[in-house]
């Protein structure tokens, strides 16, 4: 109960929110409404495209790919690959981390993947239009300019402080080679609350796979 | 357009991916979705949380805060209205010349612009799933200084 009332907190609060409104602000309450819509709208023309990206660059973007044009060693070339990715991507900046967990994971650097965030989420040409034809252009062009180097900078102080494996330690647990062996049941015979967890124990030493109950049977 | 771009190149992808091997593509299609269910669950909420907060305040009120006679006051709140909120560029842009024509300062709207897009305060929880906390802090603590030094830098030079 208590992990389903955590999962979907942010919806309890947002309905808790916005349907006591009309009680003290009747217009905000339809204002409200209406721009949860348009936001609403607006992902879900995009994020089954980027899951399913997402989801296939894991399967077969072949790890050196990545690590070659991506990668810690891939200079100033996986910087410029990185921009181009990030600017012509399409969607909001949350678009973007599925894409560059898939990314990071199979091998790019952490100063590329702050780059792609970063430019995914400011650098557009189509925002860019926008921009400069509400602000004008010298405002537009100037901040474009700007954020560039700042962009660098970011992925550079980022990257010095920040490991991959900081990012990924449980994410690279997931691709245990134990959990393989294991039957999936999640039957919590061995100790352990699923496989999952069983497997990290097992590769932390905590537990032995004979400890399984279906590996031990066979 | 670079919407349908992206469909498109997802679309094409997935036909290669079935070409290649149909199995492999079906579960690949089965992460996907559970991926997608995880992120829907979160993100659904945030979006309804910010509809709100959007709703709620008055326009008058961040244009006061934006216009502030000190202009490193105004450029703090633009900074600071631009990370605690995602605000698609269709509103922004328009809000930001209305801000800016009723007095709001070049650089509060520079710093409001490059938070609003490269800092999220609201997307926090689900940048921390994908990266964790520590990567998800020092990314946003970052871009928020970043975005002060270019709006300075151009308040300096336009």
């Amino acid at each position: 109960m208590i992990e389903k009332i955590k999962k979907y907190k942010f919806i309890i609060i947002a309905g808790l929110l916005i349907f006591t409104t009309p009680i003290y602000n009747p217009n905000a309450f339809f204002e409200a409404l209406n721009i949860t819509k348009g936001f609403f709208l607006e992902m879900l023309q995009i994020m089954p495209a980027i899951m399913i990206i997402s989801a296939l660059i894991n399967q077969w973007v072949p790890r050196e790919v990545i690590i070659k044009h991506f990668g810690d060693g891939s200079g100033i070339k996986g910087k410029i690959y990185s921009f181009i990715i990030g600017s012509f991507s399409a969607g909001p900046i949350y678009a973007a981390f599925p894409v560059t967990h898939s990314l990071l994971k199979k091998g790019a650097s952490v100063a590329n993947t702050v780059i792609i965030i970063s430019s995914w989420a400011v650098i557009k040409i189509v925002m860019f239009m926008v921009e400069s034809s509400f602000l004008g252009i010298s405002f537009a062009l100037t901040r474009y300019l700007l954020t560039i180097p700042a962009i660098l900078v970011m992925s550079f102080f980022v990257s010095k402080i920040v490991s991959r494996e900081e990012i990924l330690d449980e994410t690279e647990e997931n691709y245990n080679p134990v959990l393989e062996k294991l039957p999936g049941m999640n039957c919590g015979a061995c100790g352990s609350k699923n496989c999952e967890a069983f497997a990290n124990d097992v590769q932390k030493g905590d537990k032995v796979l004979t400890d399984c109950v279906y590996i031990n049977e066979s | 357009m670079t919407t349908i771009l992206l469909i498109f190149g997802a679309g094409g992808f997935l036909a290669w991916s079935f070409k290649k091997d149909v199995t492999k593509t079906k579960d690949t299609l089965k992460n996907a979705l559970v991926m997608m269910k995880e992120m829907l669950i979160e993100i659904v909420g945030i979006m309804a949380i910010i509809g709100w907060v959007l709703a709620i305040i008055p326009e008058s009120y961040i244009r006061n805060l934006l216009g502030s006679a000190n202009e490193f006051v105004s450029t703090l709140w633009g900074a600071l209205i631009g990370t605690v909120t995602i605000i698609p560029a269709f509103i922004a842009f328009p809000l930001s010349k209305s801000l800016y024509t009723s007095g709001a300062n070049l650089t509060a709207i520079a710093a409001f612009i490059t938070t609003l897009t490269m800092v999220g305060f609201a997307t926090f929880p689900i940048e921390k799933k994908y990266f964790k906390k520590k990567f998800s802090i020092v990314r946003n603590i970052t871009a928020f200084f970043m975005a002060i030094i270019i709006a300075i830098l151009m308040g300096v030079i336009l």
